[in-house]
């Protein structure tokens, strides 16, 4: 019964963490003018971040290292320094959009300004990182999370045109007055949004400082590949719901009002409070966990102590680097930036670091000293190369389309 | 230059390593497990100039150096000796995925920077010495 337990919480917060900022926005935006001709790049991304979360877990259960240690033992220290860079830069600018998102979020219930909410969000997200033990905050904002099954149940409500919808995600086609450029430019992001590298990051530190072993791995195993996909289809439900409402009138998503737009029209207050609850839950966990991510990269590159399972006089730099890129993100709130701006970039250059701590993962998931026999199987390395190539290409392609579409205009 | 055929080295006792391999950039841990430092380079006994006599004792590794010195092997360049923070060798109790140390990591000079953050910073925030709830 206890173990039952322990599956169906797993598998609860999973889903319930799968959806991020990024994850509510860009599927809001690509839905309100694409409808569901990207669906198939949402589920790509899920079948993606569950084969690469789930190999890095299993390095850390199996070897005990997690990935930037192992990042800077294989690559180097220049190579990993680069990566280092890279990687802490985008997950900050995560950082930064997830805190936020959480301010927006308030802002809805409350009609308080977002910048009087976000020293307070910043204050709440670090105050949990300083005090809250690791399964507490995962648990918690996790199953809060799940709250936003609202975007699913508002679909139903809406009594779409289901056959029409089933051929938009069936046969994608660039819609009339878009173009090509910018649909695949929103396929990057989409792509990103699903696969954000902090999720592995956070996975494989996650995984130590839950003190997981090979009897572990197939209760996460089962996490990830039920609870993710799960939360891919909330994703779908957010595009469909802005499909639905937002694109026949062709309303733009430029704000958190518009992406709950839909389930307010569909469920009315009550609806609208449960989406309240639930982004306010996605963008707390998803800001608690890069802000934990930027003190596990930095720890494991310079081989700092680290972990929640200390006190944090116990791993000094690893909060002091915490709360040194909380104040950061706060900062470049402060300047008046849009943090739906920053989210539609952390996205898309998500996408372009995804290479960098994928490879290392694929390489020492298949390296016999730190794997024993647990290194990848053919179907697990087979996979792993087809997504190699097409993170490559996603990788490749970002930039180069950003500047053509004008980040997707 | 004629080049010569290397004849076969003798056979070590214990161990053997590739130090690029499996030494550097590997974590160090102390003798309760908490995490050091990385390995950022390793020193190793001089090896005398010119002809090596045939008796001469083989090099052998003195210390793990860390700090400012990860600095120099990613951007060049040398530190004044002052600078490089060295854990001598005869500290370690194994080599494996990760070099563990046979002392506490709390007396060495490779955790200045994490005794100052926590004595000056983390110490005096409220909550930071207890356990989290």
């Amino acid at each position: 019964m206890k173990r039952l337990f322990a599956v169906a919480l797993g598998i609860l917060t999973a889903i319930g963490g799968f959806v991020d900022i990024g994850d509510l926005v860009t599927n809001a935006v690509v839905g309100s003018r694409f409808g569901l001709g990207l669906v198939w790049v949402v589920l790509v991304g899920v079948i993606g971040i569950c084969l690469f979360a789930q190999m890095s877990g299993r390095v850390a259960a199996v070897s005990g290292r997690a990935t930037f240690e192992i990042i800077r033992e294989r690559l180097g220290p220049r190579a990993a320094v680069a990566n280092l860079g890279a990687s802490f830069l985008i997950n900050l600018m995560t950082l930064t959009a997830e805190v936020g998102g959480i301010a927006l979020a308030l802002q809805l219930a409350t009609s308080v300004e977002p910048m009087l909410w976000m020293p307070l969000a910043a204050f709440g997200v670090w105050i949990v990182v300083w005090r809250a033990k690791f399964s507490i905050l995962e648990n918690v904002t996790g199953l809060l999370g799940l709250s936003l099954i609202v975007f699913a149940v508002a679909l139903f409500l809406l009594k779409p045109d289901w056959s029409g919808l089933a051929a938009q995600a069936v046969t994608p086609q660039v819609p009339a007055g878009e173009e090509s450029p910018t649909y695949w430019y929103y396929a990057i992001a989409l792509f990103g949004a699903a696969m954000t590298p902090y999720e592995v990051f956070f996975f494989s530190s996650g995984a130590i400082e839950e003190k997981w072993t090979v009897k572990d791995l197939s209760q996460s195993r089962s996490n990830v590949l039920v609870g993710f996909p799960l939360g891919g289809l909330l994703s779908i439900a957010i595009a469909a719901c802005a499909a639905v409402v937002l694109m026949p009138r062709s309303i733009d998503v430029t704000s958190l009002s518009q992406v709950v737009l839909p389930v307010a029209e569909a469920g009315g207050k009550v609806a609208l409070a449960f989406v309240i609850v639930g982004i306010l839950a996605a963008t707390f966990g998803a800001a608690l966990e890069t802000t934990l991510s930027s003190g596990y990269t930095l720890a494991q590159f310079f081989g700092w102590s680290w972990g929640k399972f200390r006190r944090p006089v116990k791993a000094a730099r690893f909060h002091l680097t915490m709360i040194i890129c909380l104040l950061l993100g706060l900062g470049v709130l402060f300047t008046g930036v849009d943090p739906i701006l920053v989210t539609e970039y952390s996205v898309v250059f998500s996408a372009v670091a995804l290479p960098l701590t994928y490879l290392p993962i694929l390489i020492i998931s298949n390296d016999p000293q730190y794997m024993g026999r647990h290194v990848n199987g053919r179907l697990t390395n087979g996979l792993g190369l087809v997504y190699l190539g097409i993170i490559l290409v996603a990788s490749l392609a970002a930039i180069p389309l950003m500047i053509i579409t004008g980040a997707g205009a | 230059m004629r080049s010569h055929r290397l004849t076969t080295p003798p056979p070590a006792a214990g161990q053997v390593l590739d130090a690029q391999l499996s030494l550097l950039d590997r974590q160090v841990l102390d003798r309760t497990g908490v995490p050091v430092t990385t390995v950022d380079d390793i020193e190793v006994s001089d090896v005398p100039e010119g002809a090596i006599p045939v008796d001469a004792a083989p090099p052998v590794i003195t210390a793990i150096v860390t700090g400012p010195v990860l600095a120099t092997r990613i951007f060049g360049g040398r530190l004044p000796e002052s600078r490089y923070i060295r854990i001598p060798w005869s500290d370690v109790s194994s080599v494996e995925t990760v070099v563990r140390l046979g002392v506490d990591g709390e007396a060495l000079d490779a955790s200045w920077t994490e005794r100052w953050v926590r004595d000056h910073i983390i110490r005096r925030i409220p909550g930071g010495r207890h356990d989290p709830e």
